[in-house]
């Protein structure tokens, strides 16, 4: 086994998983944002409904 | 809706009542469309999926006989490569098809799967040069498909640019399913002037034979990808409905006065 | 008849946009000037040995093309923006296409001329011979300025009404124009020389087919992009 082409190997993987993770994260993030800003909208409606 | 029409055929004024309808009708109407929300069970699943493909097809694989263990980055860049032109396919049919209806929804799958694409794109051309710079001796060569991976990479980046430098919902969902609809359309053709323009210089590449030992390795890794590409590009559309659901509503509430 | 009314139209606007962008001094001059200067940069970054400069020289007037090409495409729409008339525009009666197929005329005429200047100013600077067979390079720069000012006019429609229209339009075209870049040098190149691999007449079917598939395509899909 080629030592040098291990380095790659493994080199790749971890790309993958970093990409992988990475974009889950941003998700994640975004989405615990986006869905924060949708109840506090909806709730502010609902109020308005109720005045 | 019905109510608020019926008072401007009637003309009745507008009193208070009219606009406190109003405001509701908008939230009726974002409630009906209230954004999907997708389970976390795709995420665990997929990921899952992924790790264990991926120990199975390092574990069984033989060493190639040209290219030694080299050949196991082969099963995360050809699922990667793959998973690209899935994702750019769905953002060429549903760019199409909002042209076509016009359904707000459409513009929004397209525009997650853009993004998904774009990850997976810039992954695989990652990958292309971690397997290139062992296997060739360089990084880069300009190959047919490498070349015209990172073509898509850039039209997809115009794409995306195009997104974020348009303000209005309307026109960016009409701009950006043109523009994806007619970069979907130059992939083939910039493979095609890409694979002339070297061979007529120099002979290609060698053409990747698959030994049938790695084929099954290597598909259970584009299912378990698959599965990943799903999950995100769901869960970026869900976002994407969320995002637009509380435009939606500010602009009801800057209507209604407040 | 009807057809004879959109040809009007068509050449109404292509004639508008070519006597305001000659008559102001800002546009062919200093487009014209930018195509130049480029080739005269790329002579200096790439010269001065002769031999590595003729080589040179057909990717160094296509690069000049296209990055003087943008200025001239976001100019089109400009003069409508910034004055208000695109909507009157859009408002006359007549089928939308007509004002693509005017302001596509127009940039062809202007890219015409410009490129004329361009090649002129390339084979003196970079010392190119003139083949036997020049009109068949003419027919090749033809093609490829046509492929050029197709998505150039349509991608400018949409980028000159964005936030960011000098860093889009670019970032928008490039990309689509390798064909055409790749065809026209390579094409070109192979005219220059002797033409052994009998390669020039492949890249051209690819131009035509090219400028085929996007006009096209475009003429489609502008009556969606060009919507207020």
């Amino acid at each position: 086994m080629d030592a040098s082409n291990i380095k790659f190997i493994i080199a790749a993987y971890t790309v993958t998983w970093i990409v992988l993770l990475g974009y889950l994260l941003r998700l994640v993030r975004k989405g615990g944002r986006a869905r924060a800003d949708y109840e506090r909208m909806a709730q502010q409606h609902s109020g308005e409904k109720s005045q | 809706m019905s109510l608020k029409r019926e008072r401007e055929l009637t003309h009745q004024p507008r009193k208070r009542e009219g606009k406190l309808t109003s405001s509701t009708d908008h939230l009726r109407d974002t409630q009906a469309a209230r954004p999907p929300r997708t389970s976390n069970w795709l995420a665990f699943v997929s990921f899952a999926a992924v790790i264990a493909a991926q120990a199975y097809a390092i574990l069984t694989s033989p060493a190639d006989a040209d290219m030694g263990h080299l050949q196991k980055i082969m099963y995360v860049h050809v699922p990667a490569a793959w998973m690209t032109f899935i994702s750019f396919f769905v953002v060429l049919v549903f760019s199409v098809r909002y042209l076509w209806r016009r359904r707000e929804n459409d513009d929004l799958i397209a525009a997650s799967a853009a993004e998904v694409g774009a990850t997976f794109n810039g992954l695989t051309l990652m990958l292309g040069m971690i397997w290139g710079r062992p296997a060739w001796g360089v990084w880069w060569v300009w190959d047919a498909r490498l070349t015209s991976t990172l073509v898509l990479f850039l039209i997809f980046v115009g794409y995306l640019a195009l997104r974020a430098f348009t303000e209005d919902a309307q026109q960016k969902a009409r701009w950006s399913a043109a523009v994806g609809a007619i970069g979907a359309l130059n992939v083939p053709i910039v493979y095609m002037s890409v694979k002339w323009w070297r061979t007529l210089h120099q002979p290609p590449s060698s053409p990747e034979t698959l030994d049938p030992a790695y084929t099954l390795g290597l598909r259970i890794n584009a299912i378990a990808m698959l599965l990943v590409l799903i999950y995100f590009i769901r869960r970026r559309y869900e976002i994407a409905r969320l995002e637009r659901a509380v435009e939606h509503m500010a602009e009801a509430a800057a209507m209604g006065g407040r | 008849m009807a057809w004879r009314d959109d040809w009007r139209r068509v050449r109404a606007i292509a004639r508008k946009d070519v006597t305001t962008e000659l008559r102001a001094k800002a546009g062919f001059n200093s487009v014209a000037s930018l195509g130049v200067t480029i080739l005269i940069l790329l002579g200096l970054a790439l010269g001065p040995d002769a031999e590595a400069l003729r080589n040179a020289s057909v990717g160094a007037v296509w690069l000049a093309t296209l990055f003087s090409g943008v200025l001239a495409f976001n100019r089109s729409f400009q003069v409508e923006l910034e004055s208000g008339a695109l909507e009157p525009l859009l408002q006359y009666p007549g089928p939308r296409w007509t004002i693509f197929a005017g302001k596509l005329l127009g940039n062809l005429i202007f890219l015409t001329l410009m490129v004329a200047i361009v090649v002129a100013v390339g084979v003196v600077l970079f010392g190119v011979p003139i083949p036997a067979d020049w009109p068949s390079l003419v027919g090749v720069l033809a093609l490829g300025v046509v492929g050029l000012v197709v998505l150039g006019t349509f991608y400018a429609s949409m980028a000159s009404r964005s936030r960011a229209r000098e860093v889009l339009l670019p970032l928008l075209l490039f990309p689509m124009l390798v064909p055409v870049l790749l065809a026209a040098t390579t094409a070109s190149k192979a005219l220059l020389g002797a033409d052994v691999m009998h390669e020039a007449g492949a890249w051209i079917r690819l131009l035509v087919a090219y400028d085929l598939v996007f006009l096209t395509a475009t003429f489609i899909a502008f009556e969606h992009v060009i919507e207020a």
